[in-house]
């Protein structure tokens, strides 16, 4: 119940944030500009469409969760406004784990409002609506959830703009470790050990992304929705939890 | 019990535990996954999926060094390979090529990638394109028209176009790494005069095997010593075989002959294990294991792919 209460004013408080519309703004505007684009493109304008919108959705919320998750803690320290949180018969966690629910909501409606975008452009340009979109939407928002846990964790002990550039250069990595992996092969066995132990903790963003199977119409099965469901959201736990350990341990002065 | 009322020591553990088994569920669904899309997209089709060097060039926004590094690691990782199938040569080529475009100045591309194209996918059409395009971008490479010298000499028999670059190589001023290896200049003018000669081609590539250090070329390198030892062995035999007809009026009737007539301390042996077969009606001697003859070595003017079985 108090995790709930946190998380309803966080989310009130996020609501509040000019960069989030200015982002929603950015986002619906570049999900729009594909109907300007499909006309003067030549061939299959569906693909276009697609991808400028899925693309959109991705980036945007990322931004919004990368930009919205730094300040979580940091913002309250600034204010001072920690002191009289963590004075009161509240665990540390529970604080914490209020605070990324009601950033994961935010996004959540961020993320309706920029999908009732694409789905409006979709049904205007007759693309045909798979459920494989769904699929590809359904782990975009996981990736946003892992990127969000990873921004609370950093939040809890770095400041909002070295936490900005972590989580940016984290998203980055999460997107190339499938070059580390197969680069390893090659290397002898205990370097490929370290490689491999660096690959596996670090979040492979890559398998998060349908947007390929969405254009090219690739089947994505249902065993492998889940486990994809399953992974994201127990890596996104243990983001968490680390994120509680480290903000149980902070000292505020 | 609340999480509240456990004692801090019990609540430490707990978490920690908790978090080490997250770890691990993420972890082996990781592999999971892994297991679940192993080779769906094989990797050099996405080498054939990569734009242009012109079009990549601007994207990279002046990394264009650490993009080239980035390619070419994916391409090393493809050249390993034990089964690369022969269309995937113009994929490798495309690839090199988008490489050398992003940095111009990629010697050991233009190097390792003229190699490989030659000697692993015969495909010294390829190779030539490749290296010849080096050459204006890195005036002062040695290695790039040593190659090119190579090629010209031991796959197109084009002896004196191998000469040229091959002069062209030994131009270059300063010690080796630098500048070129000292008998380069040796190796232009043997070319120059004796092309044809397996033993030249030996000299070639004992001097190649020695400044090459991956193994994956040495290992092509050796094949290739090898196959031209064999060639050599046997048209040194042949010779003694001549020999001994001028002298006594006819054909020895075995190999041993010659040993005996002291024109050979001995039958060399077959570098790949089998034995030198003999037929006293032609005079010609062929190898156990080769049933072809190198063709760049016989007078006649011929390609030099032929006949490299191994």
């Amino acid at each position: 119940m108090r995790i709930l209460s946190i998380a309803v004013n966080t989310f009130r408080e996020n609501l509040r944030e000019k960069l989030l519309y200015n982002l929603l703004f950015f986002a619906l505007l570049m999900i729009g500009s594909s109907i300007l684009l499909s006309r003067i493109t030549l061939g299959d304008y569906h693909r276009l469409i697609l991808d400028l919108g899925l693309a959109s959705i991705n980036l945007f919320g990322v931004l919004i969760a990368i930009f919205v998750g730094i300040g979580l803690v940091s913002k309250e320290v600034d204010r001072k406004t920690i002191y009289t949180i963590v004075s009161k018969p509240i665990p540390r966690y529970e604080f914490l784990l209020g605070k990324y629910c009601g950033l994961v909501i935010t996004l959540f409606a961020n993320t309706i409002v920029m999908v009732v975008g694409l789905l409006i452009v979709l049904q205007v340009m007759d693309v045909p609506i798979t459920s494989l979109v769904f699929k590809s939407l359904a782990l975009i928002f996981l990736e946003l959830m892992v990127i969000t846990a990873v921004a609370v964790l950093f939040s809890t002990f770095t400041s909002a703009t070295l936490s900005a550039i972590f989580t940016l250069a984290v998203y980055m990595i999460g997107h190339l470790s499938g070059d580390l992996k197969e680069f390893s092969k090659k290397l002898d066995e205990v370097s490929q050990m370290v490689v491999n132990a660096i690959y596996y903790t670090l979040p492979n963003l890559e398998r998060f992304n349908l947007k390929g199977h969405v254009i090219h119409h690739l089947d994505f099965g249902m065993a492998d929705m889940a486990l994809t469901l399953a992974y994201g959201l127990t890596y996104a736990a243990f983001l968490l939890l680390l994120a509680s350990i480290v903000f149980q341990r902070r000292d505020f002065q | 019990m609340s999480f509240e009322a456990i004692s801090a020591r019990r609540r430490h553990l707990l978490s920690f535990l908790t978090l080490v088994l997250l770890l691990g569920a993420s972890l082996s669904m990781q592999y999971l996954l892994e297991q679940r899309s192993q080779g769906r997209i094989a990797k050099l089709e996405q080498l054939r999926l990569l734009p242009r060097g012109e079009i990549l060039r601007p994207a990279l926004l002046g990394y264009h060094q650490l993009g080239a590094d980035l390619l070419w690691l994916r391409v090393v990782q493809v050249l390993g390979d034990r089964v690369v199938r022969d269309k995937d040569y113009d994929w490798l080529y495309h690839a090199l090529d988008v490489i050398t475009t992003v940095d111009p100045k990629y010697v050991y591309a233009y190097e390792a990638g003229g190699i490989v194209l030659a000697e692993l996918a015969s495909r010294v059409d390829l190779s030539n394109r490749l290296l010849e395009k080096g050459l204006a971008p890195n005036p002062a490479s040695w290695q790039i028209p040593f190659r090119l010298g190579f090629n010209h000499f031991f796959h197109l028999g084009d002896h004196s176009r191998a000469a040229e670059y091959m002069a062209q190589a030994a131009r270059i001023p300063g010690p080796f790494p630098i500048g070129p290896p000292h008998y380069t200049a040796r190796l232009a003018s043997r070319l120059y005069v004796q092309g044809k000669n397996p033993e030249v081609a030996l000299e070639f590539l004992e001097a190649m095997l020695e400044q090459t250090t991956d193994e994956l070329v040495r290992e092509k390198l050796q094949r290739r010593i090898r196959r031209v030892s064999l060639e050599r062995d046997l048209q040194m035999l042949e010779r003694q075989i001549l020999q001994y007809a001028d002298s006594k009026g006819k054909r020895p009737a075995s190999l041993m002959e010659l040993v005996s007539a002291r024109l050979l301390p001995g039958i060399p042996s077959e570098p790949y294990g089998g034995d030198y077969l003999y037929d006293s009606k032609t005079g010609k001697v062929m190898s156990s294991t080769h049933d072809e003859r190198m063709g760049v070595y016989v007078p006649a003017d011929s390609l030099a792919t032929r006949g490299d079985i191994e």
